[in-house]
């Protein structure tokens, strides 16, 4: 038996099947995950929960409470240095020299991004 | 530069791995030949991978990623829909790849539809009423969303009409996969494709109200690997797919057992030696037609024939040009004679005839002319006829003219003096500056001399006062460094300072508010070209100002401070034992790749080769096209990633998370949220029990760094024990198939009729599965 072709192994998928109704159903609707938490969050404030039910939102874990350690955003080496005009921060004078001061502002934003410090314009 | 003792270092070449696309698997899914009605199905479906499986067999029958794909083939025209591994099987596919999740949730339902009819359909379903005869176990997230378990219920129960369902964590199966069925406490920490879990179970039973989620998976890490490569190398020629940092970060990224420690050592070279990892993306190397040495040497003999031939050939158009010009010269003597006998109108027309304006026009030709030839027929002759030789003229005797006044000479010896007073002049200088230079020779071996006393007297004085006075010398060269960096950036003091004083400059010098410059102001025609009271450039230190604006006095000191330098060091490296090449000031800024972390950071612990090659000599394009450059520009380093990546999980805020770590969650949970930590409290028995399943539990020393982080808040002496999942891909389905069995499961079926009745709410309670939340 060869390779079965790209159309024989879209038919084990697309049927017809003897363990479901073949019949044409109403389309689904979509919602995007966003919307779907939103509806989630709707849906657990309209109930009466006790404090420590654990929920979708609930679950979460909250924000540390320890000390952050600061880290380079080049190296991701220990980062003791922070620019002063993009707020980047890097390991020593060399990364500086070569990086961190010539930076461009998207480049440097995009190095930020990775630690969710960039400027977010709304 | 200082030399260094060894010749350049050899390295070893460092073993090259290949970044992988996504396999395409060409095995087929199976279909399962034992199917019978009733026996429940098993279905673990992550957002990673679907594991699925009649609870007949002991491992689940089909493995394979939750994707899907639609696509219209080209040549046949018709609609293909592929799923799990298929979709892999022609790159054409790849762009129309589909998940239905979206994160950790699902978003597209049909799309689960589509995977679901796949999953059945390799599970050999057989049936005659249109219905899927088996009752279902599924998984889902702890505490999951409404919309999810709903999509679920309402797929199952009315597309397939199944007759029961049921529902339990994924994690909490692994665990009791694990146990064999019998589980006891334990904190179950599952680290999975969209988000880490840490589920304390106690008696047996999953404790959801202290459950925590840290929303970080494979799927982020991945995504965040792709992104700091991006970013070291900007300038790769391909860009990375999610299934090439897939493949790296399972094959290459591993837990650190203390984080700290590693990182701070990572880019020392014996370390870096082995934790540098080099990826080598597929390249194709057209060699080059290497020339022959006869051959070079043949086009190097043609190029220089060539050249000499057309040398040979200006020459002669040279001449030819010179003899042009000679006959025309002879032409315009004989013409300029002429003149002498006609009267001017005669002569102007004669002009005009030759296209002269006037005799003005004419005699500026004819001199030009003249001296154009002169100065031809002087290069031609004497081009090698340079340097002096002064040897052997006698000042006395060689010059006899300039001492006789003007009046007792003829006009051909008034010519002659005057070239003789140029000689004589020129005669002079030369033997002046021999004086000086000899002067200065003198000067020199006397400072030798007393400074080889001084040596002889006091050598460590001398040492010493040498040493301070090149210290103070690299100083000053220093900070005169940063004054000239500081002029680059316009916003600094010292460049502020610099507009301010050019601004100055501008205005007069007693200020702008005196007299003079009020008057100018009332006067409007009076600009700054034509100001009859401005008076720069009188004084020939005016044009100072222009110096000290451009900084050129700066840069001259700072050259003559390096060549003080330089001659100190000298000294010093003769005489001063304890002074090596190492310690002179070009040896300690001169770039050693070993020193430098951003080096050992992008090109690992190896040489930069094109630099080498620069050296050797070799032309920019011949490096460029060189195979070794090419492979190098195809090649990725990781090696602080390889840690980076999976720190996350247990410091989220280096990716920006601002959430508690695995740590922080577990260290709140055994000491705080479970109750006081003592001798058989809740807290004090889950320790004895800290599993780790889920696909991040496979990377390398996760189990050690979680006994290290435990240690570290546990009290001395806790009964810690850490274990993995024995394989953490199919243990949650082995969990189910062995569930499947116990009367727990059966009781906590929903059946059709309760769903239709109660809603998607509506769950039977069991110890590991999900609250359910209906009142």
């Amino acid at each position: 038996m060869g390779q079965p072709t790209l159309y024989e192994l879209s038919q084990i998928t697309v049927g017809p099947h003897s363990f479901k109704s073949n019949k044409p159903k109403a389309a689904r609707r979509f919602k995007p995950a966003r919307q779907l938490l939103t509806d989630e969050t709707k849906y657990l404030q309209s109930k009466n929960l006790k404090f420590d039910t654990p929920t979708y939102t609930s679950l979460v874990s909250p924000p540390t409470l320890k000390p952050i350690k600061k880290y380079c955003d080049i190296t991701g080496l220990e980062g003791k240095y922070k620019c002063p005009s993009n707020g980047i921060r890097f390991h020593d004078v060399e990364v500086y020299q070569e990086v961190v001061k010539n930076m461009t502002t998207s480049l440097d934003q995009e190095y930020l991004s990775l630690r969710g410090a960039n400027v977010v314009l709304k | 530069m200082a030399p260094s003792k060894k010749g350049p270092e050899e390295f070893p070449p460092q073993t090259k791995y290949a970044l992988k696309e996504n396999t395409v698997t060409q095995v087929d899914q199976p279909f399962y030949q034992h199917y019978d009605t009733g026996v429940p199905i098993a279905i673990d479906m992550g957002s990673y991978q679907l594991r699925a499986g009649l609870t007949n067999s002991n491992t689940p029958n089909n493995i394979f990623p939750t994707l899907m794909a639609r696509y219209r083939e080209r040549k046949s025209n018709q609609l293909l829909t592929l799923v799990g591994n298929d979709v892999y099987r022609d790159p054409l596919i790849r762009s129309s790849i589909k998940s239905p999740f979206d994160g950790s949730i699902i978003t597209n339902w049909d799309y689960v539809e589509t995977i679901f009819d796949y999953t059945f359909a390799h599970l050999n379903v057989q049936s005659t009423n249109e219905s899927v005869n088996n009752p279902i176990i599924m998984t889902e997230p702890p505490a999951t969303t409404l919309n999810y378990r709903k999509g679920l219920y309402e797929m199952l129960f009315e597309t397939y009409n199944a007759p029961q369902v049921t529902f339990g964590i994924d994690s909490l199966f692994s665990y009791y996969a694990n146990t064999n069925g019998k589980p006891q406490d334990a904190i179950v920490i599952g680290s999975g494709h969209q988000s880490t879990h840490v589920i304390p179970v106690c008696q047996g039973k999953g404790v959801l109200s202290q459950t925590k989620r840290i929303d970080w998976g494979g799927d982020q890490s991945q995504q965040f690997l792709g992104k700091l490569l991006a970013l070291k190398y900007p300038y790769f020629p391909s860009r990375l797919t999610p299934a090439n940092t897939t493949n790296i970060f399972q094959d290459h990224c591993y837990v650190s057992e203390d984080y700290q420690h590693d990182l701070k050592h990572i880019l020392d070279m014996d370390i870096l030696e082995s934790k540098d990892i080099v990826l080598q993306a597929p390249v194709e190397i057209v060699p080059e037609k290497k020339k022959s040495e006869e051959e070079i040497a043949a086009q190097t003999l043609k190029r220089r024939e060539q050249g000499k031939r057309l040398q040979e050939q200006a020459k002669v158009r040279r001449q030819e040009k010179l003899l042009q010009k000679q006959q025309e010269y002879e032409y315009f003597v004989n013409f300029k004679s002429e003149f002498e006998f006609l009267t001017p109108g005669e002569v102007q027309k004669r002009l005009q005839t030759e296209n002269f304006d006037d005799l003005s026009d004419f005699n500026k030709y004819f001199t030009n002319l003249e001296k154009s030839i002169k100065k031809q027929e002087h290069n031609e002759e004497d081009s090698d006829d340079e340097g002096f030789n002064d040897g052997n003229i006698d000042p006395l005797t060689a010059w006899p003219l300039v001492g006789i006044p003007d009046e007792q000479l003829n006009a051909e010896e008034i010519k002659e003096k005057r070239k003789q007073k140029l000689h004589k002049g020129n005669y002079e200088a030369r033997q002046k500056s021999l004086e000086d230079k000899r002067r200065e020779e003198e000067e020199r071996a006397q400072y030798e001399q007393e400074q080889k006393e001084w040596r002889e007297r006091d050598m460590e004085g001398w040492c010493s006062s040498k040493r301070i006075e090149l210290a103070q010398i690299i100083h000053r060269v220093k900070e005169r460094n940063k004054l000239l960096e500081s002029f680059k950036d316009r916003k600094s003091m010292a460049a502020q300072q610099r507009m301010r004083s050019i601004a100055d400059l501008a205005n007069d010098e007693n200020g702008s508010t005196n007299a003079a410059s009020r008057k100018r102001r009332r006067n409007a025609n009076a600009t700054i070209d034509n100001d009859p009271n401005d008076t720069f450039g009188a004084n020939d230190d005016d044009w100072n100002a222009y110096r000290d604006i451009t900084n050129v006095n700066l840069e001259e000191e700072q050259a003559e401070d390096s060549k003080v330098i330089l001659k100190l060091e000298e000294e010093l490296l003769t005489y001063d034992a304890n002074f090596h090449h190492e310690d002179t000031l070009a040896a300690q800024t001169t770039f050693d790749w070993k020193n430098s972390s951003l080096h050992k950071f992008i090109h690992g612990p190896r040489p930069n080769i094109s630099l080498a090659m620069e050296l050797e000599g070799l032309e920019q394009d011949e490096i460029a096209a060189h195979p070794e450059i090419i492979m190098k520009n195809h090649q990725l380093h990781v090696n602080v990633e390889r840690i980076r990546v999976p720190e996350i999980l247990f410091q989220p805020h280096i990716a920006g998370l601002d959430q508690a770590g695995i740590t922080e969650v577990c260290d709140d949970l055994v000491n705080r949220r479970l109750g006081k930590f003592e001798t058989d409290s809740p807290s004090y028995n889950v320790i004895k029990d800290v599993f780790i399943t889920g696909g991040l539990s496979n990377l390398p020393n996760f189990d050690t760094r979680i006994v290290n982080e435990f240690t570290g808040f546990l009290p001395i002496g806790a009964p810690l024990r850490v274990r993995k999942a024995q394989d953490a891909t199919i243990d949650p389905w082995k969990g189910m198939k062995l569930w499947s069995d116990t009367n727990e499961c059966k009781g906590s079926y929903v059946t059709k009729a309760e769903f239709e009745e109660y809603g998607p709410e509506y769950i039977k309670e069991h110890g590991l599965g999900n609250v359910c939340l209906m009142e």
